[in-house]
C-alpha cells in the first residue's frame, strides 16, 4: 500500500504516537475510517465497479498523481501560503513534454523532455515564490494568475489539439513505466507517491527545513527575527508545488502516453481541498504530509463516487403495456466541482471551528461527564489572514497646477485609456474610429464595468470575489434553463436567475462573516460551485431561443421603445440617441451614477473605505463591518447576475465559456482605475476607466493587424494570458509605485511637503 | 491635585480580580484616578496593565470586583457603553484608518451629514476646531493620516478621542514605537488635555515620559498592585526598584 511507509511518521506536533490508542485519536485514523466509509457508499452505488479489487488500485493510481502535488502544497499551506497553480502546472508539464517528445513537434528524447517540463516548472514556481515574497503580491492572486497564464499557455501552444505519441517512440524509454501497471499488480505511480511522501514527510517533520517551515507559517515576523530566511523557505515551497505538480504532469503523460490541453484542470481544488482535510490550517503552521496524502486519496475517491454512475430502474409506459428499462444514472457534467468546491469550503471550516475549539474532545468528554479540555483560543479571527502580512503604506504626491491631476489614483488609467485608444487608432485608421467599432467597444465595456462597479466596494472592503464570472454563468445558465427547460415568462426566469445569483453573494458574505473565511477562500469555493451548479444546469451545452423580449435586455434602446409601444418620432434628436444606446449601456450608465455617488460621497462610502483601511478601527468606532463587506459582496454578486442576464440577452444565447476569465478582467479593472488589493482604496470611475483599459486591451490583442505580406490577429486564448500578465503589473504597480516610495526615484514634478515640518 | 480630599474620583476600581484560564492576570487590584490627572500605570510584561485597563473600558469583563466612574457603580459589557460614560482608550494599532484623511478619522463612523451626503465642509471645519483646541498642527485636515508622522497619527487619535468629550483617557503605550519629536509632540497634547480637566492614564515602559508629565505612579507586577509614589516625591530609581523587587510590606502577600 501506498501509505503505509509514512504512517509511523512522527507529526511535528508531537502528537499522540506509537501506541494503537494513541493513533486512534489522531485525525488521519479518522479520515481513514470517513475513507472506509466512502468506499462503501461506492460499494453499495456499483457493486460491480467498487467491488473489485482492481478497482482500489485505479483509484490509488490515480489519487498518486493529486498525492504527490498534495506533498508540495503541504509545505506551502504550512508557510500560510496558497498555491492556485498547481493544476495548470500540472497540465503545462504534460503538454511541454508531450511537445518536445512528439514526433509531430520537437521529437526529441524522453529524457530531454523530461527537461524542458521541470524547467517550466521550476520557471512557474520561482516566479509564484518571486512574487509572494520580494515583490509582496498576495499569494491568492499572484497564483490564481499564474494558473490563467499557465492554462492559456497550454492552449497557445498546442493549439487545443491533444496529442498521443506514436507507439514506437513509447516503446523504449524507461520513462513510460512510470504510467504502467507492475509485475505486482499495482501502478508504478503508487510507488512515486509512496517515494515522495515519505520524502516529503521526512523533510517537513524531521529536518531544519521543515522547522523553519512551522515557524514561518506560524508567525513569520518571529522567524524572521529569529534569523530565518523566510523568503527563502517560501520560495522554497512554491518550488516544491510547482516541481511536485511537473512530476504529477510526467506520471499522467507517461500514463496516457500524451497530452490533452485538459490535462490538469481542476486540479488545484482537489489539493488544496485534499491538504486542509488532511489536518492543514489555511492559517499556517500546522499540517502534516501524511494527512494530506490521506486526503488526496480521500478526496480521489469522493470523486470517483461522485462520478459513478448507479444502476436505476425506470418503469415506463408503452401504450399500456409496463416496460422496465434499466440504465445508469450519473450525475451530470459541474455537478463533481459543484460538489468539490462544497467540500473545499466546509474542510476550510472543520480546523478553526471544530478542531480549535476542540469540540469533538468536549463533545466526548460531556459524554463521559469529564472536565471540559480547554479551547485554543477564544475568538477566530481567520479572516485576518486576508493577505499574508502586506499592509503597506500609501504614499501621497503633492503637486500643484496641471501635475495635481496626476496625484488623483485612477489618472493612471486615464492616461492609459488615451493612449491605448490612439495605438489602436495608429494600427488600424480605417477601421478602429468608425461608429460600429465603438458601439461594439461599448458593449465588451458594458460586462466588465458593470462587475467593476461592484467589484470597487469589495476590494475597498479588503475583500475580493473570485466568483463573479462563474456567478455571471450560473445567473445566465439559470435564466436560459428557466425559460428554455421550464417554459417559464422571461420577467420570472429573469427575476429568479438574478435571485438565484444574489443567493451566491449572499453565501460569500455569510462564509466571509459570520464563518470567518478569508473573502478569497469562500470565493473561491463559490467559483467552482457556481461554475459547476451552472454547467450542471445547462447540461454543459449551449442554450439558446429566448423569447424576444427577454433578449431586449440586450438591444438597442429603441426596441424597448419600440416594444413597449412608445417609439420616439423618427426625426427627433431622442430618436437618433435611442437607435445608438443600448438598453445595457444605460444599465450600466444608471449603476455607475447611483453606485459612484454612494462610494465617494455618503456613509456608507465612508464605511467601505474605512473598514478597508484598518477594519478594527473601524470596528471600534461602531461601524459594523461584518455588515458592510456582507452587503458588498451581495451587491457584486447581483452585478455580476446583471451582466449574466445581458451576456445571454446579447448573444441571444447561454454559453458554457460564459464569464470565463471575467474574475481577472474586473479585479484588474478596479486596481488599474486606482483599487489597492490590499483594500482601502478605490472610486467607481476609476474602475470603469480600468474597465476601459481592460476592454481597449482586449480589443487590440485581437485587432487584424494588415501588414505587408498579409494579416495577423493573437488568437484568444494568447490574449488571456496577455491580460493575466496585466493584472500582475497592475497589482505590482499598485504595490510599488503607489504604497511604496519609489516613486521618489522617477522623474516626477512633487513636493514632498511632510507635516512634521509643520511645527516648531 | 490627588490629595484633594472629598473630590469623588473619576475612576474607583475596588477588589478586581481577573483570570484567563489557569493565569490570574489581575488579584484583587485596587486603582483610583482623580479627575484632571495623570496617572502612570508601569509595570513589567504582562504584569497585567492592559487587562486592567481593557476591563475599564469594557473591552473585557472583570470576574469580580467593582468600578465606579464618577461615583456611580458601572458594568461596562463592550467598549461603547464606557465610551457613553466618557471613558475612551486610545488603541495604539486600531485608532486611526490610515487610508482617510484625518477630517474622516476625527469623525470616524459618525460622519455628518447633509441629506445623504457627507457634510465635508462642516466635518473638516469641526476637525479643525478640535485640532486647534488640542493645539495639534497638521498642514490641512484633508491630508491622509498615513503620510503623518507617528506622533502626529497619536494626536490625532487624542484629538478624535477628545471630540467625544471624554473624562478619562487611556493610552496604552502610546509612546512605544515614536521618535524623541514625536514623543515631545505626544506629551505636549497630554499636558494641554490636563489643563482642559481630563483624567488620563498612560501605560508606558519608559519611565522617564511618565514622569515628564504624571502626577502619580502605580506599579503593577504579577498582576498585584505593589506600589503607588507621588511623581514630585519620588524618582525613577525608587519606581524602577519598585518594578524589579515590588515595596517592602506588599512584597509578602504577592510571594
Ligand atoms: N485574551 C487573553 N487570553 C488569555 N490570556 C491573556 C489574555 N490577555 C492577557 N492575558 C494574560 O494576562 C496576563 C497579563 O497580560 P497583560 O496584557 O495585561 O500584560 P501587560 O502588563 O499589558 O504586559 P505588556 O507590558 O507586555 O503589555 C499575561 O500573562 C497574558 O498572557
Ligand atoms: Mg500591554
Amino acid at each position: 500500500m501506498a501509505d503505509t511507509g509514512v504512517t509511523r511518521l512522527p507529526g511535528a506536533h508531537g502528537g499522540p504516537g506509537g501506541t494503537l490508542t494513541g493513533f486512534m485519536r489522531t485525525w488521519e485514523f479518522g479520515l481513514l475510517v470517513f475513507m472506509a466509509a466512502t468506499y462503501l457508499a461506492g460499494v453499495m452505488i456499483n457493486p460491480k465497479f467498487f467491488g473489485d479489487a482492481t478497482a482500489l488500485f485505479s483509484i490509488l493510481r490515480d489519487a498518486a498523481r493529486f498525492g504527490v502535488i498534495a506533498v508540495g502544497m503541504t509545505f506551502v499551506i504550512v508557510n500560510k501560503d496558497l498555491d492556485l497553480s498547481v493544476g495548470s502546472t500540472m497540465g503545462l508539464s504534460a503538454a511541454m513534454f508531450a511537445l518536445a517528445f512528439d514526433r509531430g513537434f520537437y521529437d526529441l528524447q524522453a529524457w530531454q523532455a523530461v527537461l524542458v517540463a521541470v524547467a517550466f516548472g521550476t520557471g512557474i514556481g520561482l516566479v509564484n515564490g518571486v512574487l509572494v515574497t520580494f515583490l509582496r503580491v498576495p499569494a491568492f492572486i499572484a497564483t490564481l494568475t499564474m494558473l490563467f497564464i499557465g492554462r492559456g499557455l497550454i492552449l497557445g501552444l498546442t493549439s487545443g489539439r491533444n496529442v498521443a505519441f506514436d507507439a514506437d517512440k513509447v516503446d523504449g524509454p524507461l520513462f513510460f513505466l512510470i504510467g504502467q501497471t507492475n509485475a505486482l499488480g499495482f501502478n508504478n505511480q503508487i510507488i512515486i507517491l509512496a517515494l515522495v511522501a515519505t520524502l516529503g514527510g521526512i523533510v517537513l517533520a524531521r529536518t531544519r527545513w521543515g522547522y523553519e517551515t512551522y515557524a514561518t507559517g506560524g508567525n513569520i515576523q518571529a522567524a524572521g527575527y529569529a534569523g530565518i530566511n523566510t523568503h527563502w523557505v517560501r520560495i522554497r515551497a512554491f518550488l516544491f508545488s510547482s516541481w511536485a505538480a511537473t512530476l504529477a504532469g510526467l506520471m499522467l503523460a507517461s500514463q496516457d502516453t500524451g497530452a490533452t490541453s485538459q490535462a490538469g484542470v481542476g486540479a488545484e481544488l482537489i489539493v488544496i481541498a485534499s491538504v486542509i482535510v488532511g489536518g492543514a490550517s489555511i492559517l499556517g503552521g500546522r499540517g502534516r504530509v501524511i494527512g494530506s496524502v490521506l486526503g488526496a486519496i480521500l478526496l480521489v475517491l469522493i470523486d470517483r463516487v461522485l462520478r459513478e454512475g448507479f444502476p436505476i430502474a425506470r418503469i415506463v409506459k408503452i401504450g399500456d403495456r409496463e416496460i422496465e428499462i434499466l440504465s445508469m444514472a450519473r450525475l451530470p457534467p459541474g455537478a463533481v466541482p459543484a460538489f468539490l468546491g462544497m467540500i473545499l469550503v466546509a474542510a476550510v471550516l472543520i480546523e478553526p471551528w471544530i478542531l480549535r475549539r476542540k469540540l469533538i474532545q468536549r463533545f466526548v468528554a460531556r459524554l463521559r461527564g469529564r472536565p471540559m479540555p480547554m479551547v485554543e483560543i477564544e475568538s477566530v479571527a481567520i479572516e485576518s489572514m486576508q493577505t499574508t502580512g502586506t499592509s503597506l503604506t500609501a504614499t501621497e504626491f503633492h503637486a500643484r497646477g496641471m501635475t495635481k491631476l496626476f496625484t488623483y489614483r485612477e489618472s493612471a488609467a486615464v492616461v492609459f485609456v488615451i493612449v491605448l485608444w490612439l495605438i489602436g487608432f495608429f494600427l488600424r485608421p480605417d477601421f478602429w474610429g468608425n461608429l460600429d467599432n465603438s458601439f461594439n467597444l461599448l458593449l465588451a465595456f458594458t460586462e466588465i464595468g458593470i462587475m467593476a462597479v461592484g467589484m470597487a466596494y469589495v476590494l475597498g472592503n479588503g475583500d475580493i470575489d473570485l466568483s463573479v464570472g462563474a456567478v455571471l454563468a450560473l445567473t445566465g445558465s439559470t435564466a436560459a434553463f428557466l425559460m428554455k427547460k421550464a417554459d417559464m415568462a422571461p420577467m420570472i426566469a429573469a427575476l429568479l436567475a438574478f435571485s438565484v445569483g444574489t443567493m451566491a453573494g449572499v453565501i460569500n458574505g455569510f462564509l466571509s462573516t459570520k464563518a470567518k473565511l478569508p473573502a478569497f477562500v469562500a470565493t473561491l469555493g463559490m467559483f467552482y460551485m457556481a461554475r459547476g451548479f451552472g454547467a450542471w444546469l445547462s447540461g454543459g451545452r449551449q442554450l439558446s431561443q429566448f423569447p424576444p423580449q427577454f433578449n431586449l435586455i440586450g438591444r438597442k434602446f429603441y426596441q424597448v421603445l419600440d416594444y413597449w409601444g412608445i417609439p420616439p418620432a423618427p426625426d427627433s434628436a431622442f430618436y437618433a440617441l435611442s437607435r445608438a444606446v443600448s438598453t445595457q449601456t444605460l444599465i450600466l450608465a444608471v449603476l455607475a451614477v447611483v453606485a459612484g455617488v454612494v462610494l465617494w460621497r455618503t456613509t456608507i462610502g465612508y464605511m467601505v473605505k474605512a473598514t478597508g483601511g484598518n477594519r478594527r478601527a473601524a470596528e471600534y468606532a461602531g461601524i459594523n463591518t461584518d455588515r458592510v463587506r456582507f452587503l458588498s459582496l451581495v451587491f457584486v454578486a447581483m452585478c455580476a447576475s446583471l451582466a449574466g442576464l445581458i451576456n445571454i440577452a446579447w448573444f441571444r444565447s447561454f454559453g458554457p465559456q460564459a464569464g470565463a476569465f471575467r474574475e481577472l478582467d474586473v479585479i484588474a479593472s478596479v486596481i488599474i482605475g486606482g483599487g489597492s488589493i490590499f483594500g482601502g482604496f478605490g472610486s467607481v470611475f476609476g474602475a470603469l476607466a480600468g474597465a476601459a483599459v481592460i476592454t481597449l486591451l482586449r480589443a487590440l490583442l485581437s485587432l487584424q493587424v494588415i501588414t505587408k505580406t498579409g494579416s495577423f490577429v493573437m488568437p484568444q486564448t494568447w490574449v488571456n494570458v496577455a491580460i493575466g500578465l496585466v493584472l500582475i503589473f497592475a497589482v505590482l504597480a499598485d504595490i510599488w509605485f503607489r504604497q511604496e516610495k519609489i516613486h521618489r526615484r522617477l522623474p516626477f514634478r512633487r513636493r514632498a511637503k511632510h507635516p512634521t515640518g509643520g511645527d516648531t | 491635585m490627588t490629595d484633594m480630599a472629598g473630590t469623588t474620583p473619576a475612576v474607583d476600581m475596588r477588589e478586581i480580580n481577573k483570570s484567563f484560564g489557569a493565569i490570574q492576570a489581575l488579584h484583587n487590584v485596587n486603582f483610583r484616578l482623580m479627575p484632571g490627572e495623570i496617572l502612570g500605570l508601569v509595570g513589567d510584561n504582562s504584569a497585567g496593565k492592559s487587562t486592567l485597563v481593557k476591563i475599564l473600558s469594557g473591552a473585557y469583563q472583570r470576574d469580580s470586583g467593582q468600578i465606579f466612574v464618577a461615583g456611580k457603580e458601572v458594568h461596562f459589557k463592550s467598549p461603547q457603553e464606557s465610551r457613553d460614560m466618557g471613558i475612551e482608550m486610545i488603541y495604539q494599532d486600531f485608532a486611526l484608518c490610515g487610508n482617510l484623511d484625518v477630517a474622516a478619522n476625527m469623525f470616524l463612523g459618525r460622519w455628518p451629514r447633509k441629506g445623504i451626503f457627507i457634510d465635508r465642509r462642516r466635518m473638516e471645519a469641526d476637525a479643525e476646531a478640535v485640532l486647534d483646541r488640542l493645539k495639534v498642527k497638521v498642514n490641512s485636515v484633508r491630508q491622509r493620516v498615513e503620510s503623518l508622522s507617528g506622533g502626529r497619527q497619536q494626536s490625532v487619535a487624542i484629538a478624535r478621542a477628545i471630540s467625544f468629550d471624554p473624562k478619562v483617557i487611556i493610552l496604552d503605550e502610546p509612546t512605544a514605537n515614536l521618535s524623541v519629536m514625536a514623543t515631545q509632540q505626544l506629551l505636549d497634547t497630554m499636558l494641554e488635555l490636563k489643563s482642559q480637566g481630563v483624567a488620563q492614564v498612560i501605560i508606558s515602559h519608559r519611565l522617564q515620559d511618565i514622569f515628564e508629565v504624571g502626577d502619580r505612579v502605580m506599579v503593577l507586577k504579577r498582576g498585584a498592585a505593589v506600589g503607588e509614589r507621588l511623581v514630585k516625591d519620588s524618582s525613577q530609581d525608587e519606581v524602577l526598584r519598585i518594578i524589579v523587587q515590588g515595596d517592602g510590606a506588599e512584597e509578602a502577600l504577592s510571594a
